[in-house]
């Protein structure tokens, strides 16, 4: 059972991820719609685990990951992907990135992945 | 490595607080077992720090265990000071293992230090010690994690991924990044471009150095989609063919203790209470109920819910009762420390430190408990050449108790000191206008006693910085009392001062007798009453403003708590109260029974009550007051 920080900039895949972890067990403590409101959240929250969409206004999801990761070097980030998006995840971890889900959601596969995070 | 963090706080807790009660044996006298003790609790933390990647926590340990060596070798002696500096080192130990509780890691604190004041006095024995083992059945038996983890092994780590895993060589980079945070990854196998590439089958091999221990690695590569970690030994050249195969599987020793404690967050346990006493009161509904409507097998079946609900009840109260030991055991180190501040001689002996609490009356105890001992070792207790002349012995003797009194948890603070100096009593109560001249004469030892709780009072002429600061007397009884117990003192001078504390083994569920007051129903805590008797009129005179009643020849204030229940309180059952050595009665009408009931706090909306302590809901819904007995004297 983690705080979990959901950052997208569609309320639909919020939602979608929302309602995954909430069956989980897990607690969203916050949202966010882009990188900087995610950075924002980030220091006002602290939560365990932030998931984190790539493709986002303002500041996209990896420049958000490193201003989480500069506030706190062990902050548990998720990032949400798509195929094709490869390179993107690939920068995203060697950016501190603990792991990823890929669009469309499957929710066994996404809990799998948030405790793995949450369990290291 | 994270999942071990609890376990780790709590095993190595256990450990360094075997230390610190050992050091005070110790400071007592040498003895061998003592040692070998103390150095396999260092060595454990040592050990299980060095595996968590605490590596400052484990330097701290490393020196302590130098030191304990030597000790036990009998090359050096743990006097006063040296024994001060280790006591220092498991206050740090718990302070860092406080941090790490809270998430954090063991960078705060002044370890380096405290290693380095070690170190002197190592480098100050004579060298022969330090390299003279003792022979080898002496040596603890270190485990396996720690064997590898002292010699920063090298290992390989084959790492298998699923085969329906999308973007695997993702999930190798996160792999390999895990692993790369607890050690130094030497060589990987395709080289680390082709993994990233994805050009590798579903298995690509590490090698890496790393003082983590090899389940710390395992666990650091496993994730999602990955299949399979092999962790070996490094034997050699890199695995060119068929890693799976070539690879010589280890034996893990997999070591199946089996688990026999659990460690609950305390505010679930109390959520759980929440829903039994809920339980509780629905239960009694129902039960109603069905008598209403004489529903026969309503009333059987709910006579079986009942006994499981008692069960149940009886199983959380239970489980919520922790032996007073859990704060006993801080007190010996206290009196030290006050002793020795203050140069004199305590024997300090606790007794019956098995008796069980409730863990809310048990948090409630500790700051209490504290200002008590150390008043008593502070003023209580006097300096050795005093005793002497008073023809005592120079060492002063405290004592801790506790044991079970019918219903109550009974604990005794006792020291055979000065005891309480009335007449110094008597003079600061008339300088601080509490009392007259003429009056304070008047003044029985009881009353004198009572006005040592008034706020603020202290006897001291000196304010030391242990006690003192005129946070006195009051405090410690109002805590008490809001754990709904009360507290005695008894004091001969030049003997020695008691100080008894009663208290209910737990807060939340209380048997009750239900009694009618002018036609209101009302709680009160059994404990409390002693008695219950017809009241004869001609027995009830004025003395004053207050009524008293004369019953068999003890006369006792009598109540009849018009402004709580209204007027006209023409009631002829009296009901004896007892809260220490007081007593009192109040009038009721009629005494309904005696029955175990859920005392619910008041709301704060309704902010503090006299005379009020909680409500509870008996079977039929009605929210009746328990009256607060404490405040009745």
């Amino acid at each position: 059972m983690g705080r979990i920080l959901v950052v997208d900039d569609t309320l639909f895949m919020r939602t979608l991820l929302k309602n995954i972890l909430f069956s989980g067990g897990h607690m969203i403590v916050g949202e966010a719609e882009n990188g900087d409101d995610a950075i924002a959240k980030y220091q006002e929250l602290n939560p365990d685990l932030v998931t984190m969409d790539i493709v986002m206004p303002k500041k996209n999801g990896i420049d958000a990951l490193k201003g989480i990761r500069t506030i706190d070097p062990n902050a548990k980030v998720i990032m949400c992907t798509a195929v094709g998006q490869e390179q993107m995840v690939k920068l995203a971890v060697k950016s501190g990135a603990r792991g990823y889900i890929v669009k469309p959601f499957q929710a066994p596969k996404v809990l799998e992945e948030v405790k793995n995070v949450l369990g290291t | 490595m994270e999942e071990y963090r609890g376990l780790f706080v709590v095993e190595s807790r256990e450990n360094n607080d075997t230390i610190a009660r050992a050091l005070l044996t110790l400071e007592g006298g040498e003895d061998r077992e003592i040692v070998d003790e103390i150095f396999r609790a260092a060595h454990t933390i040592k050990g299980a720090s060095a595996s968590m990647g605490f590596m400052r926590l484990e330097r701290l340990c490393h020196s302590m265990e130098d030191v304990f060596d030597l000790i036990r070798n009998g090359h050096l002696r743990a006097n006063a000071s040296l024994t001060n500096l280790l006591l220092a080192c498991t206050d740090q130990i718990e302070a860092v293992l406080d941090a790490v509780e809270a998430g954090r890691g063991d960078e705060e604190g002044t370890i380096e230090e405290l290693v380095s004041a070690l170190e002197v006095w190592v480098d100050e024995t004579p060298s022969e010690a330090a390299v003279e083992m003792p022979a080898s059945e002496d040596v603890p038996t270190l485990e396996d994690d720690a064997l590898i983890s002292a010699e920063g092994s090298r290992y390989q780590v084959l790492v298998t991924l699923a085969p329906a895993s999308s973007m695997k060589e993702v999930r190798a980079m996160i792999a390999l990044s895990n692993l790369a945070d607890i050690g130094r990854i030497i060589a990987t196998h395709p080289c680390r471009d082709e993994i990233e590439n994805g050009k590798f089958d579903r298995t690509f091999e590490v090698v890496i150095e790393s003082e983590a221990g090899a389940d710390a690695l395992r666990t650091a590569a496993s994730g999602t989609d990955i299949q399979e970690v092999v962790v070996g030994p490094w034997t050699g050249a890199p695995e060119t063919g068929k890693a799976d195969s070539a690879v010589p599987k280890v034996e893990h020793h997999e070591k199946s203790r089996e688990v026999k404690n659990i460690r609950v967050d305390i505010h679930l346990l109390d959520q759980m209470m929440n829903l039994v006493e809920d339980l509780v009161i629905n239960r009694g509904r129902l039960k109603q109920i069905a008598q209403k409507h004489q529903i026969k097998e309503l009333d059987e079946a709910l006579n079986m819910v009942g006994r499981s609900v008692s069960d149940l009840q009886n199983l959380m109260m239970h489980i919520r009762m922790i032996p007073l030991n859990h704060i006993f055991n801080r007190f010996p180190r206290v009196v030290r420390d006050v002793s020795q501040h203050d140069n004199k001689e305590v024997e300090f002996i606790i007794e019956g430190g098995e008796t069980e609490l409730d863990r809310s009356v048990m948090d409630g105890l500790n700051e209490p408990l504290l200002h008590l001992i150390r008043n008593a070792v502070d003023h209580g207790i006097e300096l050795p050449a005093e005793r002497k002349a008073a023809g005592k012995s120079e060492k002063g003797m405290l004592r801790l108790s506790a044991q079970r009194d019918r219903d109550n948890v009974l604990i005794r603070i006792e020291d055979d000191g000065a005891g309480i100096d009335y007449d110094k009593v008597r003079s600061k109560a008339v300088l601080r206008g509490l009392s007259t001249e003429e009056d304070v004469k008047a003044l029985s030892e009881d009353d004198l006693i009572d006005i040592l709780f008034n706020p603020g009072f202290s006897t001291a002429d000196a304010i030391t910085d242990i006690s003192g600061r005129g946070v006195g007397l009051d405090v410690v009884r109002s805590a008490i009392e809001s754990l709904k117990g009360s507290i005695n003192v008894s004091s001969t001078q030049g003997k020695g001062t008691c100080f008894e504390l009663v208290l209910p083994p737990t807060m939340a569920i209380v048997e009750v007798m239900m009694v009618r007051i002018n036609g209101k129903r009302c709680a009160i805590p059994i404990n409390n009453v002693v008695e219950v008797a017809m009241i004869k009129r001609d027995a009830i005179h004025r003395v004053g403003n207050n009524q008293v009643i004369l019953l068999r020849d003890e006369v006792m204030p009598l109540f009849t708590l018009d402004d709580m229940f209204g007027d006209f309180n023409r009631g002829d059952v009296l009901v004896v109260l007892q809260n220490g050595h007081k007593k009192c009665g109040i009038v009721s009408d009629v005494v309904e029974g005696q029955q175990e009931v859920v005392v619910k706090p008041l709301s704060s909306l309704i902010g503090i009550c006299p005379g009020v302590s909680g409500v509870t809901i008996p079977g039929d819904g009605e929210v009746v007051p328990v009256l607060d007995v404490n405040t009745m004297f």
